[in-house]
């Protein structure tokens, strides 16, 4: 399965991007970076700046093969006249996690940095934040509707956060193939109820000897969304179809797309128990190119926050929870709770519910809490339980069977 | 679901024979409609209003966005003839006695069901298997009933349905509450409880086609239902960019229904959704989250007409089942921007005056923005590429400079939202992207006129 890569076009196109370099127009927005190198000087309580390159990488795939992607790469604080250099062939799927708090200001900038494997394409780039309430199209990053920003050069996006939840982001322009190709990223957004030291203590109520809280996933105003740990896991899945022929600049099959890799962050298991970046020799063979696992570790009596998100481009997936039941409290950034009917007063009637499996579409996401047992261990020492999906042909890594779209949860 | 075994050989993808004579003439309907005011693009729901329907089950073909036509069986209006896909949007009124009579012309016996409705009876008519039946040529079947309840229903063939169904014998069912009255928008309610007050409503009826066993159907090859691999996605019977058109435009009589949804910031919009095809779709809605208020017909109520919606939840993707509808309601404003939406006031002179809820009674601007500058410098413009719905201004009612040659059909500043499949794939017509599942919200300018309900 392991194909090389023509190391030859990727010398050709670097040798192209940096013996003569254009007039780039790579800049950042971003208040906290006081002299305009690229590099924050300061830190301003309430902002946040994220800069991000969007081009193309090499991935490795469950059964150890390669697959050519698009992607982001994270060049925050990076010199902005090193950003196209580092960016190129930085691709990391899935693309760099942001995470934000409700109040902040976050200043997002995307820097084109071209598709050095692909020098015919000239195409453009931007980021949806999938979700975004009340959006203005300028921020939006539809590009029938709005702007992206071509090879070279950056566009940064500005947004209020008012909003707590978990969210996604994903590049818009050629969306079905720039989605396919892995332009797609975890983003959320913490609540303000974290700084709320009252409602976190009602977790020392739980057990002897137990905890605060160490956030939530809304504001719910009683503690019922607090956890101890949380966890991001992305659905998403390739069609090896589509980015061989992306790759040999073939015709792309659109209507015949047929996902083979299922993933979640970015890896098909056994790699998402894989707590290490995974490095996708030969491109330098340094820059992880997979940062993201996906395995979730909890100690006895612990309450985790799953924030589980789809950009699937086909389908629907269920992730089922094996031996720890689910509690669903969240779902498309909203706590499940119908709407107060006195202006918050009251709170709205509770929509959580118990389940042991979740189903969720390309462009929804579902906040789980699992509380893991006091007394976990069917033997002594580590008990590990299994988050796989039910669609059973995608617990695969393509021709490779038993992998794919599962994780485990070991308690220790 | 589907399972995804068969590989075509089609020829498509990027650039080479993208339809943009097509997209053109969409937007163009689009941007003169904006302009003109053209009642054809109304922001209405499109349908024959009344008691008493004559249905034709005929055959026909429908343009895809690609400019492929595809044999249909579909359901014709029987006051005017015209087959269509979907079917005629029938809308009654709740605990008005309604009566259906289905003429078929088709080479098989067809029936019909309404999603939702109780004691359907059809006294004379063809014993079916599941519905009284119309015989071929020619026979008529007559069903009665009243509908019991307000709310988004449907009606489809009740005979081999996994032929008729996925060959477009399906509509759109919606009855509207005892207390509707056109003239008077203070009684428009999807359902007997003001959480379904709206301003504006739009009907999104998908559903899905594979050319092949349409084209099987009507040479009258043998039909194999388990290869069954669409390639057409649909909103109201038409793929992207023909969604975008104006109802009822000469150049698709077969499919008469748009599916371009246009408001105003502040407005309520009802958003009325029907699954017709074979596979569920996560439809996502941009520019904000819909909160779902009804599904099935039924209100998420604890008690309907007195605690509002209080079962209703917030979603960004909405999960279209086949089979079955959704209600929810839309709105965006704008709200929390962090910047000025109209742009420096001593440039683009206007004030904001809170209301009592925060926002500016004509305008709908949030005033906690008002006076903020614009928070980042846009790039120059060499370095962009440019959408077509892009006005060249970040700002609403704004349009800008855009570079010779970028094609504009944004010309009052209004921010259009995508709405669409989320899965992707779905956003292609038989192999070539752009199409599919797929249309716009325009948020235009409060003081652009959009054509009001009827």
């Amino acid at each position: 399965m392991r194909r090389p890569i023509r190391i030859s076009f990727v010398v050709v196109a670097l040798g192209f991007l940096l013996g003569a370099p254009p007039a780039f127009s790579v800049r950042w927005d971003c208040p906290e970076d006081l002299d305009g190198d690229g590099i924050r000087d300061i830190d301003i309580p309430g902002v946040e700046c994220r800069h991000l390159a969007a081009g193309d990488g090499m991935v490795t795939m469950g059964d150890g093969s390669h697959m050519y992607i698009f992607g982001f790469a994270d060049v925050t604080d990076q010199p902005l006249d090193n950003i196209v250099a580092s960016g190129t062939l930085g691709a990391n799927f899935s693309a760099p996690t942001i995470t934000v708090k409700e109040g902040d200001i976050l200043y997002l900038t995307v820097t084109n940095v071209g598709m050095a494997l692909r020098p015919d394409l000239f195409d453009a780039h931007s980021v949806h934040w999938h979700g975004f309430p009340n959006a203005a199209a300028v921020f939006d990053g539809l590009p029938d509707a709005s702007i992206a920003v071509r090879m070279g050069a950056s566009l940064s996006y500005f947004y209020k956060v008012v909003t707590p939840g978990t969210f996604m982001y994903h590049c818009h322009v050629e969306v079905v193939e720039h989605m396919q190709m892995g332009m797609l990223g975890n983003l959320y957004v913490r609540p303000a109820q974290d700084d709320n030291i009252t409602l976190r203590n009602l977790g020392t109520a739980r057990f002897p000897g137990a905890p605060a809280f160490a956030g939530f996933a809304y504001n719910d105003n009683d503690a019922s969304t607090g956890y101890d740990n949380a966890f991001v896991l992305q659905i998403a899945a390739f069609d090896p179809a589509f980015h061989n022929q992306s790759e040999e600049v073939q015709p792309l099959p659109f209507a015949a797309m047929d996902d083979r890799y299922p993933m979640l962050n970015g890896r098909g298991y056994p790699d998402t128990v894989n707590p290490d970046p995974i490095v996708t020799a030969p491109l330098d063979g340094v820059t992880p190119s997979q940062r993201l696992s996906s395995l979730i570790t909890a100690s006895p009596g612990q309450r985790i926050l799953l924030r589980i998100s789809s950009l699937s481009t086909t389908s629907f997936h269920t992730l089922e929870s094996g031996g720890i039941p689910m509690r669903v409290v969240g779902r498309d950034a909203a706590l499940l709770r119908g709407p107060s009917l006195d202006n918050g007063i009251t709170p709205g009637i509770d929509l959580s519910y118990d389940a042991n499996s979740v189903t969720v579409g390309g462009g929804q996401s579902t906040d789980v809490l699992l509380q893991i047992p006091q007394i976990p261990f069917v033997v002594p020492g580590e008990t590990t339980y299994f988050l796989y999906v039910r669609e059973l042909e995608h617990m695969n890594n393509d021709k490779d069977r038993f992998g794919g779209m599962m994780t485990e949860i070991r308690v220790q | 679901m589907t399972a995804f075994t068969r590989t075509r050989n089609r020829q498509g993808g990027k650039g080479m024979d993208r339809p943009m004579k097509r997209w053109t003439l969409a937007l163009l309907g689009i941007a003169v409609s904006a302009l003109l005011w053209n009642p054809a693009a109304t922001a209405a729901i499109s349908g024959v209003k009344g008691d008493t329907f004559f249905l034709d089950a005929t055959t026909g073909f429908i343009d895809t966005g690609e400019g492929n036509r595809v044999p249909f069986w579909g359901f014709a209006d029987g006051q005017t003839g015209q087959v269509q896909y979907p079917g005629p949007t029938l809308i009654v009124t709740e605990g008005q006695p309604v009566t259906v009579t289905l003429r078929n012309w088709l080479p098989e016996p067809v029936s019909l069901v309404f999603g939702g409705q109780d004691n359907v009876v059809a006294p004379a008519g063809q014993r079916g298997l599941i519905a009284a039946e119309a015989r071929t040529g020619g026979g008529t079947v007559t069903y009665h009933f009243t509908p019991a309840r307000p709310g988004t229903y449907y009606y489809h063939s009740a005979t081999n349905m996994d032929t008729q169904l996925v060959m477009g014998l399906f509509g759109a069912l919606i009855v509207r509450p005892a207390g509707y009255n056109a003239a008077d928008n203070t009684t428009w309610r999807a359902y007997n409880d003001n959480a379904s007050r709206y301003t504006r409503e739009f009907l999104f009826l998908v559903s899905e086609m594979d050319d092949r066993f349409n084209t099987a159907v009507e040479t009258g090859q043998p039909l194999d239902t388990t290869t069954f691999f669409p390639v057409y996605w649909f909103i109201n019977g038409r793929n992207a960019p023909d969604t975008m058109s104006p109802d009822r435009v000469p150049y698709l009589p077969t499919q008469p229904y748009g599916a371009m949804a246009m408001m105003h910031p502040g407005d309520n919009v009802l958003v009325r959704i029907v699954n017709m095809g074979v596979d569920p779709h996560p439809f996502h809605t941009h520019g904000n989250h819909v909160r779902i208020i009804a599904r099935d017909g039924r209100l998420r109520s604890t008690n309907e007409g007195v605690a509002g919606a209080d079962l209703s939840e917030l979603a960004f993707s909405v999960t279209t089942a086949p089979g079955r509808t959704v209600d929810a309601i839309f709105q965006w404003t704008g709200k929390d921007l962090g910047w000025d939406i109209y742009g420096d006031p001593a440039v683009n002179g206007h004030t904001c005056v809170d209301r009592g809820d925060g926002f500016d009674n004509t305008t709908v601007e949030w005033c906690v923005d008002h006076g903020k500058a614009f928070p980042v410098v846009l790039p120059n413009l060499e370095d962009l590429d440019f959408g077509p719905f892009w006005s060249g201004s970040p700002f609403m009612g704004e349009t800008g400079v855009l570079p010779v040659g970028v094609t504009r059909f944004n010309f009052t500043g209004g921010y259009f939202m995508m709405w669409h499949s989320h899965n992707e794939k779905e956003l292609t017509n038989n192999d070539v992207f752009p199409g599919g599942f797929m249309t716009f919200m325009d948020v235009e300018p409060p003081w652009i006129a959009i054509p009001e309900v009827p």
